[in-house]
Parts: C-alpha cells; structure tokens; sequence
C-alpha cells in the first residue's frame, strides 16, 4: 500500500495529465455523438423507414469488440493516435443517444402532439417547444450512458498510442505491476463516477418541477445545473493544458525530434528506452516517446507512415508476421533476407543487432521436468495428451506458433487456453497450466523456477532484435546509426533476461532500468 | 352563415369504405351545434375537417365563407379554439406558460400575455394566485380540462372546437363544467362545435343537435325537434332508451 502511494506521488503530473487527456477524449467523443446523434434520432423519429435502418446500423457498431474496432479504424483511417480512438468513441456513443432521443419522443403521448398541433403549432415549433423538452430528460440519460461507456473504452485507446489512463494500465500489464495498473483504472473509474454524477444532476435540472416559493433557490440553479458537464468538460480541457510536465517529452522541447516507439511489453519498453536514450545523450535531437503501441502491425505500419521513426522489430516476427515468407532457421540468413526487403519494399533500414536471441520456448516447470525426464520439446510428446497448455492467442495464430509446433514434433496437448502473454509465467508457476510459450528472454523463467525446453527439431525461428529505422531519417541525422551502435551486440540472453526481470518482479520503472544499464561497466 | 360543411366525404382507405358520408351542415354565429352519435359514427372526423387536422376526400368546408382549403392549416388553427378529451397540456409548463403558449403562437406581447392568463383563469375560475405557477401533473383533471378550455379561448377565437371535452370527468364534475360552459358562452359569445356520445350531455349544452350515425347525418335540429319529431327510426331509438331507462329508475324510488 505504502508503496503504492510512493508510485502516485512521483508519478502525480503524470496522472494529472492523463486524466486530462482521458477526459477530453471521453468528452470530445460524447459531444460529437451528442451534435451527430439527437439529429439523426430526430431524423429517425420522423421517417420510420430511416428508424429501422438507422437504429440497425449504430446497433451493428456496438456489437464490434472495441479492440476490433480500434484495429479496424486504425486500417481505414491510416492512422495511429487521437484521431481514430476519438472516431471509434463517437460510434459507440451514438448507439445510446440515438436510441434514447428515439424512445424520448416516441414516447410523449399522442395526445400532446395532437394539443400541439390543434392549437395552431408548425412540426418545428412542436418539436422545439414541445417534444424536445419532454424527451430531454430520455436523452440526458442516453448522453450519460455514453458518456460512462466512452470513459471505460478510452481505456483500450492507448493501444493505439491516443494517450489517456489506458497507457499506465497497459504498461502496468505489460510490466506486471500491479501499481501501476491501480493508477490508471482508480482515476478512471472515479472519472466514471464524477461524469455519471454531473450527468444524472442535469438530467434532474432538466426534469421539469413546477416553482414553488420553498425551493425558489433549486428552481433558480437549474439551469446551472444543467450546463454542469460543459463546464467539466471545460475544466477537463484546462487541466491538459496546465498539467505537469508530460514523462514522454524529453526536457528539451527545442531541436527536431525523432520518434521512438515500442510495443506492449516489457522487453520492448526496455528497448524503446534504450534506443531513446542513447540518442538523447548522443545528439542533439529531441526524443518523442510513443510507447506501448498494441502490437507488431500497429508499430510496424506507424513507422512504415513515418508515424514513428524507429523501434525495435524481431527477425522473425518481421519476417512471417510482415513478409509473410516461411521462417528460416540460420539467422544470418533471415536478418539479411529482412534486412534487404525492408529496404526495398518500405524505405526501412535494420540496423546491427541487440544481440540476444528472444525466441518462442516451449516452457515447463523445472520440478516436473525432473519428474518426468524432460529435456526437450520431443521428450515431451508421449506426455502431451495429459497437458494443459496456456499459450498467447498470436502464438495459437502464428505459422511459427502452435500451428508448425504441431507438425514438426507431432505435439497435440489435451486442452489450450489462451493466455495473456504478461499472465502466462505466473499462471504456470501457480500450476493452472503445464506448459507455455516462453520467451527465451524473459526474467520470469529464472524468478519462477522455469525450463525452456531445448528446441531439438530447430523448430523455432531466430528472433534476434534490432532497431529498425526510417532510411529517410537516417539519412538526414546519420547520428542516430552511429548512437544506436553503441549498444549493438552487448546484449546477450543474459544480459536481456535481468534487465526484464528488474522491471517485472524487482517493479522499477523501464527508465531508471535502461538508464542504470547506460551507466554501467562498459 | 359561420361554418358551413356541403357534401364532406372522408374516407381513410381511397374510398372503399366512408367514416363520412354526404354532410351538409351550418353553425351560425353565437350558437352551439353538438355532433352526436356512438363511437365510430364519424363525429370526431367531422370535427377534426373544421380546423384541417384531417383532410377531407370530397366536399366543400367553408370558415367565415372562405374555403379552408384556401388557409394555411397552421393559421387557420391558430384561430380556431380546440378542446380534446385527451385534455393535452404540455406536462412540462405551468399552467401559465400552457396558456400563454396559445398567445405566443399569435405573437402577442409578454405583458399581453400575462395579464390575458389572469382574465382567463378567472373566467374559468380558478385562482390565478393559486394555480397560476402549477405544473398540470398537480391538478385534477376537472382542473385541467378548464386550464384546456382556458387555453382554447386564449386568444378570443370566434370558434371553438370541442371534442369530448369532459368524456374523461366524473358525472359531477361534468355537470359543473357544463353549466360553466354554457356560462362562459354567454360571456364572450363564442361559437362552438361539439362532439359527444352522451345524449344528457347534448340536451345539456346545445343549440341545435346534429345525430349523425354511420357517416351519414341523420337528423339536425333543436332539442325540441330531435326529441319530439324524430325523422328517422335510428333517432327515435336513441331518444327512447335513456327516456325508458329514467322511467325504471323512477319506479325504483
């Protein structure tokens, strides 16, 4: 607990910023929705033929995960950041306030329509003085429910590098810390809870109550109650804008700047770090941090749109995820092979290698493998039926995955589940699964009494890392290949594995990790 | 010669069936002419032509000897006051702003308005003081309908349209709105069209009676006519049940 808040204090301007920056992403989003959709459930009232389809088609958004729906966008849009999040908020904010605007004015009397009318109204003086203020309670409910959901997706849009309380929720499950976790999904909920208080308060201001002498003050507040959410939202933009000092500029706000980004996971934070700050200390440019990014496809098409300038790819995952050729076995061979179609076909360039070999491993405990005499993947197959494997969903996909695993070794398991790839090692050490899908580097291997079982058919591809770079920005700032060499083959398993393990079990942060290693023995 | 109807036809399925059929009829200045007969006999429709919230398919409907078809429906409506069962005060205003509504619509001036809602109350009697700031959830429905008929007269229509008006209200209740009605007509001399099923009612409010039954105007007349020199079988029925009904209830006393 103590700890926990040591983690809130130093990391508060942080925190202060990215509750901002959740905060006009849920609200921007909700304001859209708002603009676009009483509108068009105005429009859906009116014409029933539209109301079937208009209701179907925000229906159908709702029904895509948000995931598959930040995936998706990030396709159609070309683009990484605040623009898709922000889109795909707004079209699963339209499904409540179009359906609520609907049910709001369907479900004022016909009664009142027809007083309306008789008494000599237009459709728009009905609608403005009659119907709109009747369904405006409906519709505030509809606006709030939105507003709540967006709060909990704008979660899930730091995959995408949009910023806000998802990213230290992803880094704390990328990392396992637990801390960090807790600091972003506590403001976020208390942001859920602020923005349903403030909204369900003007959805009472907007109940019609009728004046009474007694409650002339409440009647009066009304309409301050009301505009509430405006003025959250408003105060919402002003903490971005006055928030602390943002952990993932450099100090340094003058000179160009370089793009570093990273994914997911701790391995990739250490080396986007790395690279980061190799070149803050070695040239003059300014090193923007887009970490964190949901995935190999995500990274690699931001860097391939010059979205971001460099990060750190696997020979083999560039070479079956990107290129979509068979693995190969000699690593000289595959980077080479990658080395030249990156330049060719994407302007990229690979540069000299970390040094360590992170490949998939297939991973048991060390005690059982005593038990039963195992020592590689083969002795393993008699056993199999009786396994419970936990294994990533992009192994269970990958042709270098589970899928070739089982024609080359003939290995089928009696039951997979699929894993989280930060929950895995722990899930093994706690006997909930038998076998994994290690990384060869990861310090949880060590820490949990883990064996990565020796690849006896050479199964698995090389996934040596290197640090993979736009040609056009290399070219104008040759610096950065030669601040980049400076780290190029001194990182070996070894070496990868500790320096992972620091931040998993030992919980510090990526930065001073990457900065102590910097300072080591050279 | 106020409102006049020639020859009105309606029909809501492209004339295979008629709700109206072939009514003529007139409603001179200062008078009240009921529409009665059962549900479904085409009263309400025939009403509802007068101020355009239904078209007619065939016929000629003339305000003030102009054609209505003549009118913007909005305008037209504007001027013409209009009492439903269904009551139909906005729930989320006052009393006052229900009837200032009307006003507004007309244009009319703020200070206008007010002072036009106190003279309104009164005529209707009920305490602007009082009910003036109420929403109409707080009042009972007797209440209402004459917030209703408040409303309808705001902005001193020379016609006003009542449908069913008190369909809605216990007998008691009825009663008195009724004799309020009869009450305020003399007062501001308005003319009305009134629709109802219920024959005591009828007796109670008209001028003259028109029994309409199946689309068809059967009989138009003063009381006194309908009553005792009924030209159909359908209005010598109607007039006999109620007629038989309070002689048993007498012989129960």
């Amino acid at each position: 607990m103590n700890q926990f808040w040591n983690v809130v204090i130093e990391r508060f301007p942080e925190v202060v910023t990215r509750t901002g920056e959740h905060f006009i992403l849920t609200g921007l989003s909700t304001l859209i929705a708002t603009l676009v959709g009483i509108p068009l459930g105005i429009i859906a009232y009116r014409t029933r033929l539209l109301r079937h389809l208009l209701v179907a088609i925000v229906n159908l958004f709702q029904t895509i995960p948000s995931l598959a729906m930040l995936a998706i966008l990030l396709v159609l849009l070309g683009k990484i950041g605040f623009a898709p999040a922000l889109v795909a908020l707004v079209l699963y904010a339209l499904l409540p306030i179009v359906r609520n605007t609907i049910t709001g004015l369907n479900e004022i009397s016909a009664d009142i329509n027809e007083a309306g009318k008789g008494i000599g109204m237009t459709d728009g003086q009905l609608l403005w003085r009659v119907q709109l203020p009747l369904a405006l309670p409906v519709i505030m409910a509809g606006i709030r429910t939105a507003a709540v959901v967006c709060v909990g997706i704008a979660t899930l849009s730091a995959f995408i590098g949009a910023g806000g309380l998802g990213q230290f929720i992803n880094r704390g499950l990328a990392t396992y810390n637990m801390n960090l976790i807790l600091l972003g999904a506590i403001p976020a909920a208390m942001l859920a809870m602020v923005v349903d208080g403030c909204l369900s308060l003007s959805e009472r201001a907007v109940e019609p109550t009728p004046f009474t002498e007694r409650h002339k003050l409440r009647y009066r507040l009304k309409p301050a109650f009301a505009i509430l959410p405006f003025i959250l939202f408003v105060s919402g933009m002003l903490l971005v804008l006055i928030g602390g000092a943002r952990d993932d500029t450099s100090p340094s706000s003058s000179g160009e700047a370089v793009t570093v980004g990273c994914k997911n996971f701790t391995e990739q934070l250490i080396l986007g770090e790395l690279m980061a700050q190799l070149i803050e200390a070695h040239t003059e440019l300014r090193v923007e941090r887009r970490f964190n990014l949901g995935g190999t496809m995500i990274c690699h098409n931001a860097l391939a749109r010059g979205e971001i300038d460099i990060y750190s790819e696997y020979t083999g995952t560039a070479l079956t995820a990107i290129l979509k050729e068979p693995a190969t076995i000699n690593p000289k061979v595959a980077y080479a092979r990658v080395a030249r179609v990156y330049k060719r076909r994407y302007d990229l360039i690979w540069l000299k290698p970390f040094g360590f070999n992170n490949t998939y491993t297939v991973t048991v405990r060390q005690l059982d493998a005593k038990k039963h005499n195992w020592n590689t993947i083969s002795d393993l197959v008699p056993d199999a039926r009786k396994l419970h494997a936990g294994f990533t969903s992009e192994f269970m996909e990958r042709e270098d995955g589970y899928r070739g695993l089982k024609q080359v070794y003939g290995l089928t398991f009696g039951k997979i589940s699929d894993l989280e790839a930060s929950l895995m090692y722990q899930a093994l050490a706690q006997r909930q699964v038998d076998v994994i899908c290690g990384f060869a580097t990861d310090g949880r291997i060590a820490a949990y009494n883990l064996l990565p079982l020796e690849d006896d058919k050479a199964f698995f591809p090389p996934y040596y890392a290197a640090p993979v770079v736009r040609q056009e920005i290399l070219e104008r700032h040759p610096e950065i290949r030669s601040a980049l060499a400076l780290i190029a083959g001194r990182i070996d398993d070894a070496i990868m594995q500790q320096l992972n393990y620091r931040v998993d079990q030992g919980h510090m942060d990526t930065r001073s990790v990457a900065r102590d290693f910097l300072r080591g023995p050279k | 010669m106020m409102v006049k109807l020639e020859h009105v036809y309606k029909s809501f399925d492209r004339g295979k069936s008629f709700a109206v059929q072939d009514i003529s009829l007139e409603v001179r200045e200062g008078e009240t002419v009921v529409l009665l007969g059962k549900s479904g006999c085409g009263k309400t429709t025939t009403l509802r032509m007068i101020n355009r919230l239904v078209e007619p398919t065939k016929g000629l409907i003339e305000v003030d000897g102009r054609d209505v078809r003549t009118r913007d429906p909005v305008m037209l409506r504007r001027s013409i006051g209009y009492v439903f069962q269904g009551i139909g005060l906005f729930p989320h205003l006052t009393v006052e702003k229900n009837i200032r509504t009307s006003l507004s619509l007309l244009g009319w001036s703020k200070s206008r308005q007010k002072q036009r809602v106190r003279q309104l109350l009164d005529l209707v009697e009920l305490d602007p003081d009082e009910y003036a700031n109420r929403l109409p959830r707080e009042l009972s429905g007797g209440q209402q309908q004459r917030v209703g008929v408040a409303r309808a007269l705001a902005g001193s229509p020379k016609y006003l349209l009542m449908d069913e008006p008190f369909g809605a209200l216990d007998a008691i209740t009825r009663d008195l709105l009724q004799q309020q009605l009869l009450e305020i007509q003399r007062k501001v001399g308005v003319t009305v069209v009134f629709v109802t099923h219920d024959i005591f009612e009828a007796l109670n409010v008209a001028s003259r009676i028109a029994v309409l039954n199946q689309g068809r105007l059967e009989q138009i007349g003063t009381k006194e006519e309908i009553v005792n020199e009924p030209q159909t079988e359908f209005v010598r029925e109607i007039f006999a049940k109620p007629a038989g009904q309070l002689r048993r209830y007498r012989s129960l006393l």
